[in-house]
């Protein structure tokens, strides 16, 4: 059976509804959201109170957890103090925008979704603030589906879709000690594992404008990462009349980011 | 002259057994350095005593570096040094009790020392933590997964991670091994291979129980403070 992820909706509701209606159109049913809700974009509620009419299953993301709990988030998720005050600002907007009941809403969300053999995140099973970069040290991105005990990890959070498949690992270890030296040593057969990254619906930074979001058919375990356009002009116009960084209409006008990420992806937000 | 550690963690109060160790220390040929990874303080014995002494070293002491550990992070919280966290996982695995006998043990005189000292120390390509860069209350043993042991390793991106919240003394090499891996994305795929580097995790073990590490030759040395039977061949004069 075919099931749809989405992630980092970022209020923006033209991109949302271009989405959902894709999805639709395929005659899935399933689809599971990833968070980031709100944040960057002009439309918080409308967002959040679709996915809430559609009864989508959602984790909480970055952003809707710092609207929850003020924003005591480590400064490992703004690469720049440029980019930290953009984001208090967006902060500050958002916050001001939603509505109580949207926002307990948000407050109730799981930190993680699962089912059977598949783990839904928004960052990573440690944080959604951590981000798993398509690049990064294969042996960590292995370690953190395997510790939360999953055979395919779903995230989002970094904006940009892919597809990591981890396979044919093994760690050799030896014992150097006193009392048993056994020279020989063992070794440790990894199995295979899978990371999803959903992209971004509402604030794509793949290098082109559209939304991302992924398909997932759960007998096979094909992956498809699939575009939709939309009206972007809707959104920019939308963001710059709310008074909100023109950046941000900027960014989703390029569909990629400017020096706006945290550089260190193993860096674990420890507060 | 080469260079030799001595690892030290788990005294809880004991002034006697770091007594005993730097008696040992001061028989040992080449050790240039004491680090005291974290427990200094513990519920079961009063800790003044001890702490006067790691803060105000006796002539002919070897000079103590300390971190802390989880014994600390317990009686910070529960004093108010961690912001809204409390001793949450004292109370959780032993209780009540426990936390006030802890509160007890340690004159809060000390409090703005131990909240002073650091999470960790990178030295050369080693880092020294009470836990690992994932939390100070993480229990690594030769046990642990490789794959956890790596990623430990590979947050700190170092060769060597020396842990104590075990109380374990090992000394766990990585040796080789690898993991091919493949991305997809929208601009089609690629494949990438990566080999496990060659770096080790040990224990420093707890008490009277602490390690001699020859940085030059990384040679571990588990040994016991007082008993010398073990301590042969170490240069004991
Ligand atoms: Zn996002
Ligand atoms: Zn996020």
């Amino acid at each position: 059976m075919n099931h749809a992820i989405i992630s980092c909706l970022h209020a923006n509701l033209p991109a949302v509804e271009a989405v959902l209606n894709d999805i639709d159109r395929q005659g899935i049913h399933t689809i599971t959201c990833l968070g980031d809700l709100v944040g960057y974009g002009p439309q918080p509620n409308e967002v959040v109170e679709l996915i809430r009419k559609r009864g989508i299953a959602t984790c909480q993301g970055c952003w809707d957890e710092d609207i929850i709990d003020g924003l005591n988030a480590c400064e490992c998720s703004y690469p720049s103090q440029l980019a930290e005050r953009r984001g208090h600002l967006a902060h500050q907007w958002t916050d001001d925008q939603l509505t109580g009941e949207n926002k307990s809403f948000l407050a109730s969300l799981p930190t993680s979704l699962r089912r059977d053999r598949l783990l839904f995140v928004h960052g990573s099973p440690n944080s959604q603030h951590e981000y798993l970069l398509p690049d990064m040290d294969a042996f960590a991105a292995l370690e953190r589906v395997e510790t939360a005990g999953a055979d395919i990890l779903f995230c989002g959070h970094t904006h940009q879709p892919y597809v990591r498949e981890l396979r044919d690992g093994s760690i050799h270890v030896r014992l150097q000690n006193a009392d048993h030296d056994c020279g020989q040593g063992e070794e440790l057969t990894l199995p295979m594992r899978k990371i999803v990254n959903a992209g971004s619906v509402g604030e794509p930074r793949h290098g082109s404008t559209n939304a991302t979001y992924v398909i997932h058919n759960d007998a096979t375990d094909e992956v498809e990462i699939k575009e939709v356009a939309y009206d972007v002009a809707r959104t920019c116009h939308a963001i710059v009349e709310a008074g909100l960084p023109k950046v941000f209409a900027w960014r989703l006008s390029h569909g990629f980011e400017f020096a706006e990420q945290a550089e260190d992806s193993s860096h674990v937000c420890e507060r | 002259m080469i260079e030799r550690w001595a690892l030290v963690s788990g005294l809880r109060g004991n002034l006697e057994t770091y007594d005993l160790i730097q008696r040992d220390l001061k028989k040992t040929r080449g050790v240039t350095a004491l680090f005291v990874l974290g427990d200094l303080v513990g519920p079961e014995c009063n800790c003044d005593a001890l702490l006067d002494r790691l803060k105000n070293p006796h002539r002919g002491d070897l000079k103590p570096d300390c971190i802390y550990g989880w014994w600390e992070e317990q009686l910070l919280a529960e004093r108010g040094f961690r912001g809204e966290r409390k001793a949450d996982g004292l109370r959780l695995s032993q209780g009540e009790d426990a936390v006030t006998a802890l509160l007890n043990m340690v004159n809060p005189s000390h409090l703005n020392w131990l909240a002073s000292l650091q999470f960790g120390f990178i030295e050369l390509d080693c880092a020294l933590i009470h836990g690992s860069s994932s939390d100070v209350g993480d229990n690594l043993t030769s046990e642990t997964s490789p794959l956890i042991l790596l990623d430990r390793l590979t947050r700190l991106n170092v060769n060597r991670l020396f842990t104590a919240r075990s109380t374990k003394q090992f000394h766990l090499e990585l040796t080789g091994g690898g993991i091919n891996s493949q991305v997809k994305d929208l601009n089609g795929k690629r494949e990438q291979q990566q080999e496990v580097p060659k770096r080790s995790v040990i224990g420093i073990g707890a008490g009277v129980n602490y390690t001699l590490y020859d940085v030059g030759s990384d040679k571990t040395h588990f040994l016991t403070a007082g008993s010398q039977t073990k301590t042969k061949g170490m240069g004991f004069a």
